[in-house]
């Protein structure tokens, strides 16, 4: 792919809009809590699609697009089951517990619903996750801009990550916030243009149709067993696996989205942030997936001369050619765009990759400057110090990233091992907090010794099945169509064990007072209802309008 | 506070207008697969959309 003056003329164009914006914002940062949390100030339809955008890494664009060839339609789950009921059940039952505690971060919260360790384990884990998610999501950018365009890899990084950092610690969440939304945007121009012309080109829905498998534009209709669908998972384990415990355990208690509906104006503002957000989620499938479904019908295509009009890109692995999804989504662009669009799409490309990074990088230094600094470190300092401590954990921050993205040029396994052991912790963790706020009986010492359990008994089902050849480091109990089917499992598995050890735990530790816990606890917190506004603006009936579109596209999909 | 329907009303009022212009000199640039001169469709639907942002924030402030 070669880009013309004129693509290099709008990557510089925006790299100008996204440091401006922090530089511009740099005024209001007076306190700790503008920095890390935006005053709680915002309106609400910048923190929703921020919501969103703070989510839509490169990775996930590239990894969308990539799923979408190899799966087909099925990939719309991680939406439409995977996220969709979770941001809703985020927005309407726990926003009022997280917004109405006054914690400044999740974290914050499990230290004021349980106790000191249950805090100072999931700050620490979560430090350590968005460090190394940034800087997987760096290396990815890295490599593929290398790959594609012929850029050098360190400046790649450097720059990229620069950046980040100059508009972070400029305006802080403010001004990640902010730029979240104009990179979302910026996404929606660069790549719906290819969803059109891939589809337009493949001949329309009806046209892809006619030349996948059909396993591969249904999403339900294949699901009844795991060998005939091309994911290799089957019903429950999707369901209890995927649309359960994996999407609640990301959407209801990962900060870095929390932090974004938290940075609302209000508290309705706070909860009607995921269910706004939600309405633009579950169109991306149709930018982010369907190019890639596309991709495979234009592979079987052949224009003038008998040639293929498209490729599936390849690469060399031991030896052997393989497929290599992760270069639909840019090959795709070679093949779409003319100069002008390119320039779009690559910084779209661009956008999303800025806009996952900042996030991790702005839930990272509110956590650690109030849950691990602030708590352990320096305990009765003035606010002026923790929001030095704050751009300075910034700073620390990028290059953390830097250090990890340069950790997985040398050591690629690890980074996968570090994404299983993610997983891990992550798969008890929506336990925990279903339990804490829907259960007052729940019990300090029953969260810590479930979370533990949990995650335990996560990496026993990892060490004792096998899913393509993955996992069974300790022996083969099972063995899994895929390794989707296995991860699903495996985060049953941790939840469940958390659930039952924590309940048990709980009954057997004294609880504490009603008192302690007024505001925490579902029962001994007041829910306002919002009588007497416009309906649109009440969370239920928001709810209600995504969740009837959401089945709507699922059956239309089926 | 900073209203951002303002730097991104500009922003794709700018980057619309770089891409119609390449869509205006250049008519009959495309890419491998596409047909149609999608600069000029890409460009003034970003003006369009800029505009919007530009025009709405200038609503807000006259209330």
């Amino acid at each position: 792919m070669k880009l013309a003056a004129v693509d290099y003329v709008i990557l510089a164009v925006y790299f100008a809009f996204v440091i401006g914006i922090g530089w511009v914002l740099r005024k209001k940062m007076s306190t700790s809590g503008d920095f890390l949390l935006s005053g709680r100030s915002l309106p609400v339809w910048i923190t929703s699609l921020a919501f969103i955008a703070a989510n839509l890494g490169a990775q996930e664009l590239i990894g969308m697009a990539a799923s979408g060839a190899k799966y087909g339609i099925m990939t719309a789950h991680f939406y439409w089951v995977g996220a969709i009921p979770a941001i809703l059940f985020m927005g309407l039952f726990m926003m009022p517990f997280y917004y109405g505690s006054k914690a400044r971060s999740v974290p914050e919260y499990l230290k004021m619903r349980f106790d000191e360790k249950t805090r100072g384990f999931n700050a620490l884990t979560f430090a350590v996750m968005t460090v190394f998610s940034s800087g997987i999501s760096m290396y990815a950018l890295g490599l593929l801009l290398h790959l594609v365009l012929g850029w050098d890899f360190n400046m790649c990084v450097l720059a990229s990550a620069g950046i980040v950092l100059a508009y972070t610690y400029l305006g802080g969440l403010t001004s990640a916030i902010y730029n979240e939304v104009l990179q979302f945007f910026l996404i929606v121009a660069g790549f719906a243009p290819l969803a059109i012309l891939a589809c337009y080109r493949a001949g329309g829905w009806e046209g892809i149709k006619s030349r996948l498998p059909a396993n591969m534009t249904h999403s339900w209709h294949y699901m009844g067993h795991a060998s005939e669908n091309p994911m290799g998972v089957e019903l429950f384990g999707m369901m209890a696996g995927l649309g359960f415990v994996l999407s609640f355990g990301y959407w209801c208690t990962n900060f870095l989205v929390v932090q974004r509906a938290m940075a609302a104006e209000n508290m309705s503002a706070a909860r009607r942030t995921p269910l706004i957000g939600a309405i633009p989620k579950m169109f991306l499938p149709f930018i982010v997936i369907l190019p890639g479904i596309a991709a495979i019908a234009l592979a079987q295509m052949t224009g003038a001369g008998g040639a293929h009009l498209y490729e599936l890109p390849t690469k060399l692995v031991h030896g052997s050619v393989v497929k290599d999804y992760d270069q639909v989504l840019t090959t795709l662009m070679a093949r779409f765009y003319p100069a002008g669009l390119l320039g779009v799409g690559l910084t779209g490309l661009m956008a999303s990759f800025m806009s996952g990074m900042a996030g991790n990088v702005t839930a990272f230094n509110t956590v650690f400057t109030y849950d691990i600094y602030q708590s352990y470190i320096k305990k009765d300092a003035p606010d002026s110090h923790y929001l030095m401590v704050g751009k300075m954990t910034t700073i620390v921050g990028v290059l953390l990233s830097i250090g990890a993205a340069y950790v997985a040029t040398l050591y690629n396994n690890i980074m996968d091992l570090l994404q299983l052991v993610f997983g891990f912790v992550n798969a008890p963790l929506f336990g925990t907090f279903l339990l804490g706020m829907f259960w007052k009986r729940t019990t300090g010492h029953g969260a810590f010794s479930g979370l533990v359990s949990g995650t335990g008994a996560a990496f026993a089902t990892w060490a004792l099945t096998v899913g393509e050849g993955k996992g069974g480091i300790l022996g083969n109990l099972h063995t899994f169509p895929s390794t989707m089917a296995q991860n699903f499992w495996v985060a049953i598995m941790g939840f469940v064990v958390c659930v039952v050890v924590t309940t048990i735990v709980s009954l057997a530790t004294t609880p504490r007072t009603d008192q302690e816990m007024e505001g925490l606890v579902y029962g001994l917190t007041k829910i306002r209802h919002d009588e007497g506004v416009v309906w649109y603006q009440r969370p239920a009936a928001l709810a209600v309008v995504v969740l009837v579109l959401v089945i709507l596209l699922n059956i239309w999909f089926a | 506070m900073l209203d951002l329907r303002v730097p991104s009303g500009w922003f794709f009022v700018i980057l619309g207008a770089i891409v119609l212009a390449v869509g205006l000199v250049q008519p009959d640039l495309r890419a491998p697969l596409t047909e149609v001169n999608v600069n000029l469709y890409s460009g003034v639907s970003m003006l369009v959309f800029g505009g919007f942002l530009l025009l709405m924030a200038r609503r807000a402030l006259r209330k």
